[in-house]
């Protein structure tokens, strides 16, 4: 690993070379902006097709393109706005920013697909699936509010435990391993109300990416993927207003300048109704969430740019005022884009995010509450080293507070002891490399290095085990249980308990075959130093991250991807598929019966296993016409183990240990065998417009009893190795309609309708089934839950 | 403690989902033999009730079946010295109550005693070993007997938690200082809850019960705290998570409810002294000697 370090400064001199030694070279920089709001546009091609050459946009709207002398044709194109065409002669580097302006009335608009989500055949990055809000906006979704996560889930590869869980499966890997930034700070729990709805405000989102495989060097810290969100920046021409009254949730977002073409702001808020859940018990209950975003924007001069965004929310349940549940996000970010020249691109974040997680108990007499907190600090720079050559570098530093919870007692009569659990602290750094290079016309690589470091600092108590072992194998019931501490120590903060170092290579590459084909592969290779605990199949709000340590070690994929690419000749048509092998070590497994909640000693219950997936992924898009859509169909398996460790116990002899399952592999609950989406969009006119979606997916993996016993009374099932039954297979048909009124004459009003119906035939799809004695008849029963039927609603949104 | 925190994945699933009862088929295996051995001692007494009930797994949807044809059921009592070491040796010998009932008391046609006085278990420290021997197969059980604290107070509240036919059950008790303690509450028709004081040492301790029922006055209800050591604390509390079904997309990773009930045939004491080499052929169920307080009301 070491030599092949030393050998990729020598690389990139070499490359960097090649690239002077051309002849003389101009640059042409800017941004890209949509010309009613001064909202930068993301992903926008500025092509020379004389030269077949062409730059994008970045996250922040800047392209910059350095070509020989000359004069040529420049094409500035995003679909759905109107191109431009503009002859420059290239005899001095010059900034020219762009300004595009939509084809037609947005909301009344027929937007088919936008470029983001068309395939690009040449640039090495595979894996790779991005959905326009538009696109998330239009998709049917239970309740009708439009929603990030429950869209990306119809995109092959990307699946969930099921109905009301929250979080995503992509490529067969677990919830916690998907790194999820809202501009650029790390978001820990995505849902809401236990997963119903996520919690990104559609309306304050500009543009979203997730990355399931090739994943470029500047990202890490996450083994899975990596969902990239971007908030818009607030129209800084217009004060616009737009919301939306939906049956669960209602929406409200206001922008506009502050001094005009200079500041913006945004503010966004979202709110469920209050009683949501009322009518369905009849209690005292309450359970809603309300979320707001908001975001500043101030464009200092032509090369500095600052922005400050924020984003709260938080779910709150309560039941009879017994039991009350608060929970949510709070990020607040700060922002300086500073263009050093035409060439050189820089960003730096500064973000504090944190994640709340809170619990009143009155029955019991105490309050809960727990979290994790960190401060990020991000420097990236993007060197737009020629039209062949782009480099982004930079660093990133995180620190690390964890709360694993902290107990109190909520009145003076309550017999429980105020307790802190020992808090947690830590450190993660990193450095990284990341060249995309186009070699010659047809083959294209991008390759990197990212190299992190995890301190795991001191904390106040710290428990040590007999032979640093933590978890006990007993030889006689061959179970594994707590051992009991030998010593407690108290390391400063100031100390490193355990440093963890990684150097992750990524690379991938492009071959085109012609003008419409390609090949690409990739080999990513990544850590993740946090785990959720969590020993359900989909995680609650309650879970809690820990970091690795002395006796958790950080999680380490290998992931390899293939790919065949096609655009049609007409560009009507693409179609994609992937293969793709992964294995990350280090899977964390949990003993049986272990207690992740309230435990003060995580460590005795934790087992370091191994997980890996496979799978072939294809997708068909059809991206213009009247008829839009795709059919996404991905084959794949997804598993784990954890055997046992090869320790010396009491009486000398070693590796009896049976491991978790017996050692065997076994599926994770997110194995799903096929999982087939399709999705489509049929625009009737200029004011009629319908969706459908369709998903069938492998029942999940879950367990039937082997076999019943009574003990003292209690009925119980027992079951052998774990997941190997699954549940009825999953499937389930959407539909929505959306009507656009026609705008009255001068006024600035625009709406629309968007009726929605969520699983039309109203299949019964289980999202659990239960072994139990009936109660009243004594007889055992097998008990399927289902969370969904048909749900029919209505949702009105307006622009203004 | 940890039960309380599970309300909240029954909750988030209980608001819109809907219940019906399906046909399944189930997998079978061969049965395996099942000790429920939890011998409750009341200090009170002058014996210990020892009632050891052998029966056999069955299918999910079968019936289960008691052992009937036990050859052999003794528990033996090793006497320890303050190291731990065993000074003495003794053996009750257990024999079915009626023919068919799979219930083992003490053997009264024994010209001694086998019957197990209060005393001894109170006042010495002792290894108790259930060694059962059935259909040429060996298991055995170690236990050592446990302490509990006695209820301060029950009493009735009126609030409810998921639905209005519910029964709040409000339940005192005072934390043995001393001890890491572990409890097993019995709340009667198979309602059960499991505790540990990690957040209440010494304390007196209140918390409400809900019983899923709204009793008719006059119901009495009897309330036990039962002593429990970590091992039968997590087993008690994996069988609770068994039995009162998962919770859907909280649902944790099922896991086989071992008990601490081992099949020894094939182990010497001095080769084999592992599991190791037959990993399959285990007991369910658990042998536990523990102290019991009791308190009742009656329901008005």
């Amino acid at each position: 690993m070491r030599s092949e370090l030393r050998r990729i400064p020598f690389l990139l001199v070499f490359l960097l070379a090649t690239g002077m030694m051309a002849q003389e070279r101009f640059t042409l920089s800017g941004t890209v902006t949509e010309a009613n709001s001064n909202e930068t546009l993301i992903g926008v091609s500025i092509l020379v097709p004389e030269l077949r050459t062409g730059a994008v946009s970045n996250e922040y709207g800047f392209y910059s393109l350095t070509l020989p002398e000359g004069t040529y044709e420049v094409v500035v194109s995003y679909l759905g706005f109107r191109e431009i065409r503009r002859t420059l002669t290239f005899d001095a580097s010059r900034r020219i920013d762009f300004q595009l302006e939509e084809e037609a009335e947005e909301l009344e608009e027929v937007v088919l697909t936008e470029d983001v989500e068309r395939l690009d055949i040449r640039k090495p990055q595979m894996s790779v699936a991005a959905l326009s809000v538009e696109t998330i906006k239009k998709i049917p979704v239970v309740l009708g509010e439009a929603d990030v996560i429950k869209s990306i889930i119809l995109l092959p590869g990307v699946t969930n435990a099921g109905e009301a869980s929250s979080g995503f499966n992509v490529r067969g890997g677990a919830v916690d391993q998907n790194l999820i930034l809202l501009d650029e700070a790390i978001i820990f729990n995505s849902s809401h109300l236990f997963g119903f709805f996520s919690v990104f405000n559609p309306d304050a989102i500009k543009d979203i990416k997730l990355y399931k495989g090739g994943i470029p060097a500047r990202y890490g810290g996450r083994v899975s993927s990596v969902l990239d969100i971007f908030q818009k920046e607030g129209n800084s021409k217009e004060f616009h207003i737009n919301g939306g009254i939906g049956a669960v949730a209602s929406r409200l977002l206001a922008e506009g300048p502050i001094v005009k073409d200079k500041a913006s702001f945004l503010v966004g808020g979202r709110a469920s109704y209050a009683h949501l859940f009322l009518p369905l018990i009849d209690l005292d209950n309450r359970a809603y969430f309300y979320d707001l975003n908001t975001k500043l924007n101030y464009q200092v001069n032509e090369k500095n740019n600052l922005f400050l965004s924020g984003y709260f929310g938080r779910d709150l349940f309560s039941i009879n005022d017994l039991f009350v549940n608060t929970y949510g996000n709070a990020v607040f970010n700060f922002r300086w884009n500073h263009i050093f020249s035409d060439k050189l691109f820089s960003n730096l974040s500064l973000i504090y995010s944190d994640y709340y997680y809170g619990l009143e108990l009155d029955f019991v007499g105490f309050e809960w509450d727990s979290g994790i907190q960190n401060f990020n600090v991000k420097y990236d720079l993007k060197h737009y080293l020629s039209d062949k050559l782009q480099i982004n570098y930079g660093l990133n530093n995180i620190y690390y507070v964890f709360n694993p919870g902290k107990i109190i007692p909520n009145s003076p009569e309550s017999g429980i002891v105020e307790e802190q659990l020992t808090k947690k602290y830590a450190n993660e750094n990193a450095l990284y490399v990341d060249v995309s290079h186009e070699i010659t016309e047809n083959l294209s690589l991008g390759y990197g290095l990212r190299v992190s470091q995890f301190n795991r600092l001191g904390q106040d108590e710290f428990y040590v085990y007999e032979n640093d072992n933590p978890v006990d194998f007993d030889p006689f019931s061959l179970v594994y249980q707590e051992a009991t501490p030998i010593d407690t120590i108290n390391p400063g903060r100031g100390e490193t308990l355990k440093k963890f170092l990684n150097f992750e290579p990524r690379i991938s590459a492009s071959y085109a075959l012609n003008d419409r084909n390609s090949i690409k592969a990739s080999y990513t290779r990544m850590a993740q130093y946090l785990h959720l605990l969590s020993n359900t199949s989909s995680p609650t709000p309650l879970d809690v991250w820990t970091p690795s340590g002395p006796y958790v070690e950080p999680q380490l994929l290998d992931q390899y991807a293939l790919g065949f690419f096609r655009n049609s000749a007409s560009g009507e048509y693409s179609f994609e598929t992937e293969v793709f092998y992964k294995d990350v070590d280090n899977r964390i497994d949990y003993i049986d019966g272990a207690n992740l909640i309230a435990n003060n000693a995580i460590e005795q219950v934790i087992l370091n296993g191994e997980a890996r997936a496979y799978g072939w992924e294809l997708l068909l898009r059809k991206n213009t016409g009247p008829l839009t859509g795709w059919i996404a169909y991905t084959l794949s398996r997804s598993e784990q183990r954890t055997p046992g460790r090869d320790l010396e116990i009491d009486n000398g002899r070693s590796g009896i240990e049976t491991g978790i399952n017996f050692g065997e592999w076994y599926s994770t609950p997110y194995d799903k065998t096929h999982d087939l989406t399709v999705f489509a969009n049929y625009e009737l006119n200029r004011r009629w417009s319908f969706n459908a979606n369709f998903i069938y997916q492998t029942g999940q993996p879950t367990n039937y009893p082997i076999g019943q016993f009574q003990f003292e009374g209690l009925v119980v099932p027992y079951y052998g190795l774990r997941n190997q039954e699954r549940l009825p297979d999953f499937h389930r048909l959407d539909l929505a309609a959306t009507l656009r009124p026609k705008p009255k004459p001068n006024r600035k009003l625009r709406s629309e309708w968007v009726f929605s119906i969520y699983n039309v035939y109203n299949r019964m799809n289980a999202a659990s089934i239960n072994f139990r004695q009936n109660q009243d008849t004594g007889r055992n029963e097998a008990v399927r839950t289902s969370i969904f039927g048909i749900v029919p609603s209505v949702t009105y949104n307006f622009r203004f | 403690m940890k039960k309380w925190w599970f309300l909240i994945g029954i909750w988030a699933i209980g608001l819109t989902a809907c219940e019906d009862v399906i046909e399944v088929d189930v997998p079978a295996e061969e049965p395996r033999l099942v000790v429920e051995g939890l011998l409750r001692v009341d200090t009170t007494q002058v014996f210990v009730p020892v009632e050891v009930k052998l029966s056999q797994t069955a299918g999910f949807f079968d019936e289960i079946l008691p052992v009937t044809d036990a050859e052999q059921v003794i528990i033996i009592l090793q006497t320890l010295d303050e190291d731990g070491l065993p000074t003495g040796t003794g053996t009750k010998s257990l024999t079915q109550l009626e023919p068919g009932s799979g219930i083992y008391v003490p053997d009264p046609s024994f010209d001694a005693d086998q019957r197990l006085r209060v005393s001894t278990v109170v006042e010495n420290d002792i290894l108790f070993t259930l060694v059962v021997q059935w259909q040429e197969r060996r298991y055995a059980a170690q236990t050592k007997y446990v302490t509990s604290v006695p209820i301060d107070e029950l009493r009735l509240g009126d609030g409810t938690l998921f639905d209005e036919d519910e029964t709040e059950l409000i339940v005192r008790f005072t934390d043995d200082p001393d001890l890491d303690n572990f409890y097993v509450f019995d709340f009667g028709f198979g309602n059960y809850l499991v505790t540990e004081d990690t957040f209440y040492k010494g304390q007196e301790f209140e918390f409400s019960y809900f019983y899923d029922e709204d009793f008719d006055p006059g119901t009495e209800l009897q309330v036990g705290i039962l002593g429990a050591d970590r091992t039968f604390y997590n087993y008690m509390d994996l069988l609770l998570d068994q039995t009162q079904g998962q919770q859907g997309p909280f649902q944790t990773p099922v896991a086989t409810a071992r008990g601490n009930v081992f099949d020894v045939t094939n182990l010497d004491n001095d080769q084999i002294l592992d599991n190791a080499g037959q990993p399959n052929t285990y007991g369910l169920g658990y042998f536990a000697i523990v102290q019991e307080f009791t308190a009742e009301i009656t329901v008005e």
